[in-house]
């Protein structure tokens, strides 16, 4: 029988306190505020800015072929292993460039999903839950961006990179914490829609506009005043924040030597717009790398895509530190699952979770360190088994969250994640 | 030379005449000059050695990674072997050596017969795979092409590096020797094939394959490329293997195709297709000397086919028992030896 | 002209407030109850009590609480002008039976109904046609309910209605969630696993009572049909352990209603139990169908939550809040703001046998719905915080248009829409009107909706900001095109003239003399660019607070 524990009955062993406050009470409609909530906790974290990059390899990364090599198995493919700058630690010959910043990476090798569709396993790494008939659970993102996000922010709380679809908000992304935290996808990059001035209209007549706007809000305020329309109000303020930040999605700012560095390709801009991002106060940016899903020619395959992901991805951690970001920012490299041990017919390897790996860095995360572990040629995990559920812990503990805690919504107190899993001690700081 | 066509050839008459089993899905194959031996290369990094008459089955281990390309050199043999179907043309008692190539960069030489082979030199000829080795038609040089986008030219007595023939943007997954001993000949992932001058080292024309070739949007990822090349004996044609009309790369969904250059005007003279539809990768091609073509392909299964260089539908087919992956024709003329995903080499006789 | 106006509504307010709450006899309107209601849950009532809401004020809500869109700048000026005591009664009489409601509630019950789910299986337009033509024929609400709970989809004829099954894949789960929150007003999700935590109204058998209508029904591609459709199985008992239970005790329910008593079952012959047994490429008929037994069960006069639900939901629709907030939350541990209230609507709503129009009537009729959405001056200013909470009624409430609302008020404001009408000439029905103007709907839906299978929920974020202010939609309906308002004020050469029209159209009311000035003042700062100036100032006006909400 399917249970959600979206109860936090104590028979859960779920605590009954929240740990957020909201920062717009009057927007967020169904989500109460628990009368145990510490504002002051949230401001904390306001100040130390956390953020979290998430690399999304899209259509399911093979494992074996990334961060645990089998070289010389029947199952291992024909790649090599090579060291990296922890010693010990050794990933496939595919990632020269991330086996040198191993120092800063953990890897989570004892991933057992049990979720072998796209769609399921997708939503699963996202949501830290398996899907439910009648529950909806918020993405990682959109979660970040409830609980790190700052309602000063004109950036989407959740920006989601992708080589191409359609851009906009995905609103069902955020489930019951509502639009407002969900997705923002820049599609191929693109600056968020009509954050351009239409061309027609000068600087002095939108300004002269807005005056109007204001003062006819204002006359109407005067005795009609709710939190809803101090939102919406609001939200023109904000429009504007982000028309004047317009510079942060066009990497065309960057010096030639940096884009050159980051790779001339999309899943180098990308990155590189990420950084920006990142840098300019976002809050959690998911960058798509597309696709993995390698049924046929999975060699092939690999090397062509993580060879254009390898460079910007260890561009991008050196950025970050240097900046200083890295320590503050939670870098994930997660996909929808792995892929077979078994090598098919056609030089493929097929859907596969019940024994792979993800990658970590940075806020929280220990680096150079490893968590569970497979067998010999990789069939089955043999150490520190993991689901979706304890992932989600991780990462909520790494940014300095009890992952324990719940969302509050309509009186019923929702655990943040899964009750039945925990953090991974092993790689957390 | 070449033997006579034999009265008794007849492809339509096809029939398996005998199985090698090793336990490892197989990549690519190739008889030795003397025709005593079928070699064929391994996902378990091995080359093995099956003595025809005997079926006695000797591993040569050293490589680190699978093996696909292999060829043949004799030391004072006129004319050779490259490795994509390429015609040998004489039987010869003296020492042979095999080079094999491996997808970690690295050629090892064997002394092709002996009882318990070992590698007699080293190259780490590339970075990254090596797809195909070929050599030269009086024995004396080696080419080899690799992921690095280079083509390189080895000498056989000493292994030295001659020349780096550096012009492809991508991966090069085929290269052969033209028999005017003049003219060396690669093809890339892009079907980009071009035909080298060894004087100048330098590219003197280019045929178009790009028919095997396609970036997949959806999947934004590179699927084709020249799978297996082979020359006629006399030199007139050249025959490009791949997969085209590719809807789904990582699915693999797409048709085989043979693309039949005319080499002297490099106009494209025939693209060979099944008349059966068939899903997959045309992953072996040769010219018979009497001047038939054979392919083989994997995907959904595995099919044999032959054609004639006047007609792009096959002549006649044969259902394969899995997924083929190489294909190479006996000195002799009358036997094709094929490489399975099953791990085995099967070879089919082409006498009534 | 003005005072004379203002005096007139004053009159007309006086005259409702005459009808003192002591007065209300048990047999009179519900519209009068209401009102006696809502005054007599606070002592301080005249105190904290609104003005009555001015015409302009009325107007606006009622055309938009009704059709989805405001009034035209014609329609406007004539209602204002209208000295008829009798013109807010026979104005929502006339609205009621409209084209232009049946459409437009259709849309409301869409939304209430499906949440936005995608359309997979049957076409959204099929959807809103039957609601459509059921809202016109005034269909009561049980036998809509009573048809949509019914269908299974395999009858051409009741299709349609199987559509609150099919786009949820007729998962019972789901089914048990969404009958339960949107039917009963009681969202029982949390009981799949065990008895409420914290409602201990809700129960674990409830929700398996309801479940148990459903779990034999399952989706499939009926090969016959080529259509997906219900298929019913004869057997499936279901049975439920709560996870608190150290003894993992189970148990089993038949299908009955929270509270209900349990359904008398059929004994079936063995052997007889199908009518069409299942096939590989087929739906299975049983012979006894629990599912064909919900709609009769669930929605009838008798059943408390039913009628509860439906009078709380169109309260809430008209009047900003629910009486029971959240509306699927009705427990005793979330009781209604006004109880006795409640259970008058409910009585009322099943009185009528679920006559939405005449309930809607009454609602709109109440001064409780004609109150102003202006605080009274005592709560103005520096005083926030003061003012009544919101479950008094003592003041109307700020209603976020929806996605629909805000979209065809935007084309009526924008003259979009008599454009259109003035293009479509005399072939201008509300049908033909419609089909022309219905795609523009979508980006609005997009921006401003809420996900697909989530409630609504008032959002305002920046993107919508921007899709406002420099998307293209709403500046391409400010391009001068012949009937639409950029034209028409781009001929008025009297300021104060166009000032008006802008107001009329936009606002739905006169421009006030310090709006006058300052509009006069916009136009006079830009004389050179009058034409793109008449775009700034209607496009701030369409942007402002006053519009964004129904008042």
């Amino acid at each position: 029988m399917w249970c959600s524990y979206a109860c936090g009955s104590s028979e859960h062993n779920i605590s009954r306190r929240g740990f957020f406050a909201t920062a717009l009470g009057g927007t967020l409609g169904a989500l109460a505020l628990d009368p145990l909530t510490r504002p002051a906790f949230t401001h904390e974290l306001n100040k130390q800015q956390k953020r979290v990059l998430m690399i999304w390899l899209h259509g399911g990364v093979s494992q074996l072929e990334t961060w645990d090599p089998k070289p010389g198995t029947k199952t291992g493919g024909p790649f090599q292993a090579i060291p990296t700058s922890v010693p010990g630690i050794h990933v496939c010959e595919l990632l020269p460039y991330t086996a040198q910043r191993m120092h800063h990476l953990a890897l989570v090798r004892g991933l057992n999903t049990a979720e072998d569709d796209h769609g399921k396993g997708y939503y699963l790494m996202h949501t830290g839950r398996r899907q439910e008939p009648a529950m909806k659970w918020p993405h990682l993102g959109s979660v970040c961006a409830k609980l790190l996000g700052s309602s000063d922010n004109p950036l989407p709380g959740y920006i989601l990179i992708t080589p191409r679809g359609n851009g906009g908000v995905n609103s069902e992304d955020a489930a019951f914490l509502g639009p407002r935290y969900a997705s923002v996808a820049l599609s191929d990059g693109h600056a968020p829609a009509n954050l351009d001035r239409p061309a027609a209209l000068t600087e002095a007549a939108d300004q002269q506009r807005h005056e109007f706007r204001i003062h006819a809000n204002q006359r109407f305020l005067r005795s009609r005043r709710t939190a809803q329309t101090e939102a919406y109000t609001h939200s023109y303020d904000q429009a504007a924040q982000l028309m004047r930040k317009r510079d942060l999605f066009d990497i065309s700012k960057e010096p030639p030597t940096v884009i050159d560095r980051y790779g001339r390709h999309d899943f180098g801009r990308h990155c590189l717009m990420a950084r920006r991002l990142l840098e300019g106060g976002a809050t959690f940016v998911k960058v798509m790398h597309t696709n993995y899903d390698t049924h046929h020619e999975n060699f092939d395959f690999h090397i062509e895509q993580l060879g254009e992901f390898d460079r910007p991805f260890a561009t991008l951690l050196d950025d970050l530190h240097d900046r200083g970001l890295l320590a503050s920012t939670l870098v994930l490299v997660l996909s929808e699952f792995g892929r077979t041990p078994n090598i098919n017919r056609n030089y493929g390897r097929d859907h596969w979770s019940r024994a792979w790996s993800i990658a970590l860095a940075g806020c929280g995360i220990r680096g150079g360190s490893v968590s569970g572990k497979t067998n010999a040629d990789g069939t089955a995990v043999t150490e520190g088994q993991v689901n979706g559920g304890h992932l989600f812990h991780t990462y909520l503990s790494a940014l300095g969250f009890n992952s324990k805690k719940n969302f509050y919504i309509e009186q019923r107190p929702i655990p943040i994640a899964d009750p039945k899993a925990a953090p991974i001690k092993e790689v957390l700081a | 030379m070449t033997p006579a066509p034999t009265p008794h050839i007849d492809p339509a008459k096809t029939h398996l005449l005998k199985e090698y089993k090793h336990d490892s899905p197989l990549l690519g194959c190739r008889f030795d000059p003397s025709g005593q031996f079928v070699f064929a290369g391994a996902q378990d990094n091995n080359v093995i050695r099956w003595h025809l008459d005997s079926g006695k089955k000797t591993l040569l281990t050293g490589h680190k990674s699978w093996v696909r390309a292999l060829a043949f050199a004799q030391r004072r043999g006129e004319e050779k072997k490259g490795k994509e179907g390429e015609k040998r043309t004489s039987q010869s008692s003296s020492p042979c050596l095999l080079f094999s190539a491996d997808y970690a960069g690295r050629i090892l030489a064997w002394p092709s017969s002996a009882e318990g082979p070992k590698p007699a030199h080293t190259l780490e000829a590339h970075h990254g795979w090596v797809r195909a080795l070929a050599v030269s038609p009086n024995g004396s040089r080696l080419a080899s092409c690799g992921n690095d986008h280079l083509v390189k030219l080895w000498s056989v007595p000493d292994g030295g590096l001659i020349h780096e023939l550096a012009g492809h943007a991508c991966h090069v997954y085929n290269v052969v020797f033209h028999p005017d001993g003049k003219h060396l000949i690669s093809a890339d992932l892009q079907g980009i094939v071009k035909v080298w001058d060894l004087a100048k080292g330098a590219i003197e024309r280019e045929l178009d394959a790009k028919i095997l070739y396609k970036y997949d949007p959806s999947f934004r990822a590179d699927i084709g490329g020249v799978r297996s090349m082979a020359l006629s004996a006399d030199g007139t044609l050249l025959a490009c293997a791949g997969i085209t009309n590719v809807s789904n790369a990582f699915a693999g969904v797409g048709n085989p195709l043979i693309v039949l250059f005319d080499y002297q005007s490099g106009k494209q003279k025939q693209l060979l297709r099944p008349k059966t539809p068939f899903q997959g990768t045309a992953w072996g091609v040769v010219l018979h000397p009497t001047g038939f073509i054979a392919g083989v392909g994997g995907g959904n299964g595995g099919m044999l086919w032959f054609w004639k260089a006047d007609n792009a539908q096959d002549f006649f087919s044969l259902k394969l028992p899995t997924n083929a992956r190489d294909l190479d024709l006996h000195p002799n003329g009358r036997h094709l030896a094929i490489a399975f995903f099953d791990g085995a080499v099967r070879i089919y006789s082409l006498e009534k | 002209m003005l005072p004379s106006r203002a005096f007139l509504s004053l009159r007309f307010a006086v005259t409702l407030l005459a009808v003192s709450p002591a007065v209300v006899l048990a047999d009179a309107p519900l519209h009068q109850r209401i009102d006696q209601a809502i005054a007599a849950a606070r002592p301080d009532f005249a105190h904290q009590a609104a003005a009555p809401a001015s015409d302009a004020e009325f107007l606006r809500r009622i055309y938009l609480d009704l059709t989805g869109t405001i009034p035209t700048a014609a329609e406007t000026r004539a209602f204002l002008k209208d000295p008829s005591p009798g013109k807010r009664q026979a104005l929502l009489d006339r609205l009621l039976t409209s084209p232009e409601h049946a459409r437009y509630f259709a849309m409301v019950l869409d939304v209430l109904l499906m949440e936005r789910r995608r359309d997979k299986y049957v076409p959204h337009e099929q959807w809103l046609e039957y609601l459509r033509s059921s809202v016109a024929a005034n269909k009561p609400w049980d036998q809509l309910v009573r048809e949509i709970l019914s269908s299974d989809g395999a009858d051409p004829k009741t299709r349609v209605a199987a559509k609150f099954y099919l786009e949820r894949q007729a998962e019972p789960h789901l089914l048990t969630r969404d009958i339960s929150r949107l039917f009963l007003g009681t969202n029982l999700q949390c009981c799949q696993c065990h008895d409420h935590p914290r409602i201990d109204d809700y129960k674990q058998a409830h929700y398996y009572g309801l479940f148990a209508f459903l779990n034999r029904s399952s989706l499939v591609i009926d090969k016959k049909l080529n259509l997906a459709v219900l298929s019913e199985k004869a057997d499936g008992e279901v049975t439920f352990q709560s996870v608190f239970d150290p003894a993992k005790k189970t148990q089993s329910t038949g299908p009955r209603l929270p509270e209900g008593p349990p359904l008398k079952e059929p004994v079936i012959e063995k052997g007889k139990e199908y009518i069409v047994a299942s096939t590989a490429g087929g739906r299975a008929v049983p012979r006894f169908s629990r599912h064909a037994l919900l709609g009769p069960t669930l929605a009838r006069a008798d059943n408390e939550s039913f009628k509860r639900n439906i009078a709380n939901r169109l309260w809430a629709l008209m009047m900003g809040r629910g009486l029971v907030h959240p509306l699927d939350l009705d427990h005793s541990a979330n009781p209604p703001s006004h109880p006795e209230l409640l259970k008058l609507l409910a009585d009322d709503i099943a009185a009528r046998k679920f006559d939405m129009r005449g309930f809607l009537r009454e609602l709109a009729l109440s001064q409780t719905y004609q109150r102003s959405s202006e605080l009274p001056p005592q709560f103005r200013g520096d005083k926030e915080g003061m003012e009544p909470e919101p479950t008094s009624y003592t003041v109307a409430l700020l209603k976020p248009l929806t996605p629909e609302q805000l979209a065809w008020g935007l084309m009526q404001a924008t003259g979009l829409t008599d454009a259109e009408r003035q293009a479509l000439g005399p072939n201008a029905s509300e049908a033909a009107l419609y089909s022309r103007l219905a795609p523009n709907v979508a980006p609005f839906v997009k921006t401003f909706g809420s996900p697909p299978g989530q409630a609504p929920e008032f959002d305002a974020r920046l993107d919508q900001a921007l899709f406002l202010a420099n998307g293209p939609v709403v500046r391409g309906w400010l391009t001068p095109r012949p009937g639409n308002l950029i034209d028409r004020l781009g001929k008025l050469t009297n300021t104060d003239a166009l000032v008006e029209e802008l107001y009329l159209s936009v606002l739905t009311r006169w421009p006030s003399a310090e709006e006058r000035k300052e509009a006069a003042d916009f136009l006079a700062a830009r004389p050179k660019d009058r034409p793109t100036a008449l775009q700034d100032m209607a496009w701030a006006l369409l942007a402002s607070a006053e519009f964004r909400f129904n008042h």
